[in-house]
């Protein structure tokens, strides 16, 4: 008996032996985001990065007596901020669910 | 009254008040409920890794997928170091609001992840972890996550000051998420299972009527399940990634 493994190796190899059958390399398995979600995701990030800067600004003028300048560039500023953190999460979701390469082309306005 | 859609997320003590010093303490139903989700959480994790086999029974499967799943979830967001620092928290988190929003799937339960309280509670202490994490382990290296490489340097103000709100607006879009997924999906239930009884009152075609709101419902509710479990799941990510920068700052 002595050619057999103990069974923890016996299932430690089972499950490189089934990753590698399915041609996994990593074990987990993402649900996909439900556009509802991916939405909700969105308006947060954008609404969030306005109320922020806003509420930033709005603190500004209250300290340094700057009325109503500190909130003006508050809500610009926040503006932007929200713009780069649904770029963020735009090129996330991009990275990780990436377009069918065999997806039919679809003809546009610039053809 | 019974059909007031607001009715459901009304606070009740439910023990006589309790004040800590300036603290109002009073156990409530939401109270009652975050204790039972980890009641049952921990109370299930217990029961069914009970025997520890080497090959699982049933419930020792589905703690094992769940913890697994997590431990997945942490090592690819926040890599191995994550796994070690973070994977208890993590973990904790998500049966948490699992746990919590399955329990609010119960008629007449109370969910406690509707509470915006609740959720910013959490939502802030990913944020101060990261924070107090980031500073002790990074130092003044830390300050590279509002500093983009690459950025020339006349736009380089202007850009720390929008990564700054941008990092800020995190905490809020955090916790706003899940609450609000939560609120809704409880509110538009209990909209539509409103109409069933007002149809059916009014009698003659209405009350035949009255199964399209019956169906909605049935069919929102499944639809609520999956949200109760993909909230979960997104709030645990994005706590991942976000303390993924809590131990590498800087893009």
């Amino acid at each position: 008996m002595a050619d057999r493994n103990p069974p923890e190796d016996r299932l430690d190899n089972l499950r490189d032996r089934v990753a590698k059958a399915r041609g996994e390399t990593s074990s987990t398995s993402q649900p996909p985001d439900s556009a509802a979600s991916l939405a909700f995701r969105f308006g947060g990030e954008f609404g969030a990065a306005i109320l922020v800067g806003a509420l930033l600004g709005y603190g500004a003028d209250f300290f340094i007596h700057t009325s109503p300048w500190g909130l003006v560039a508050g809500l610009v500023l926040g503006f932007a901020a929200g713009v780069v953190n649904i770029v963020r999460v735009a090129s996330a979701y991009n990275k990780a669910n990436p377009p069918d390469p065999n997806a039919p082309r679809i003809p546009d306005d610039d053809d | 009254m019974s059909n007031d859609p607001i009715h459901q997320f009304h606070i009740n003590p439910i023990s006589p008040p309790i004040h800590l010093g300036a603290i109002d303490a009073t156990f409530t139903n939401a109270s009652l409920f975050m204790v039972a989700g980890v009641a049952v959480a921990s109370g299930f994790m217990a029961w069914a890794m009970r025997s520890q086999a080497l090959v699982p029974n049933r419930a020792q499967s589905v703690a094992e997928i769940g913890y697994s799943f997590i431990h997945g979830m942490v090592k690819d967001a926040a890599g191995e170091e994550g796994v070690k620092r973070f994977f208890p928290f993590v973990f904790t988190l998500f049966t948490f609001i699992f746990m919590a929003n399955m329990l609010g799937m119960f008629p007449y339960w109370f969910a406690p992840t509707s509470q915006i309280i609740v959720t910013a509670t959490m939502a802030l202490m990913v944020f101060f972890t990261v924070l107090i994490i980031g500073i002790a382990k990074n130092g003044a290296k830390f300050l590279k996550l509002f500093v983009p490489s690459g950025v020339p340097i006349y736009i380089l103000p202007f850009v720390v000051l929008i990564e700054i709100i941008s990092f800020f607006s995190r905490p809020l879009s955090h916790a706003v998420r899940l609450w609000a997924n939560v609120l809704a999906g409880h509110l538009v239930l209990k909209v539509f299972a409103g109409f069933v009884p007002m149809m059916a009152a009014a009698g003659g075609i209405v009350a035949i009527g009255s199964v399209l709101p019956l169906t909605m419902t049935v069919a929102l509710y499944a639809l609520e399940f999956l949200v109760a479990f993909l909230q979960a799941y997104v709030f645990a990510l994005l706590t991942c990634i976000y303390l993924n920068d809590a131990l590498h700052p800087g893009h």
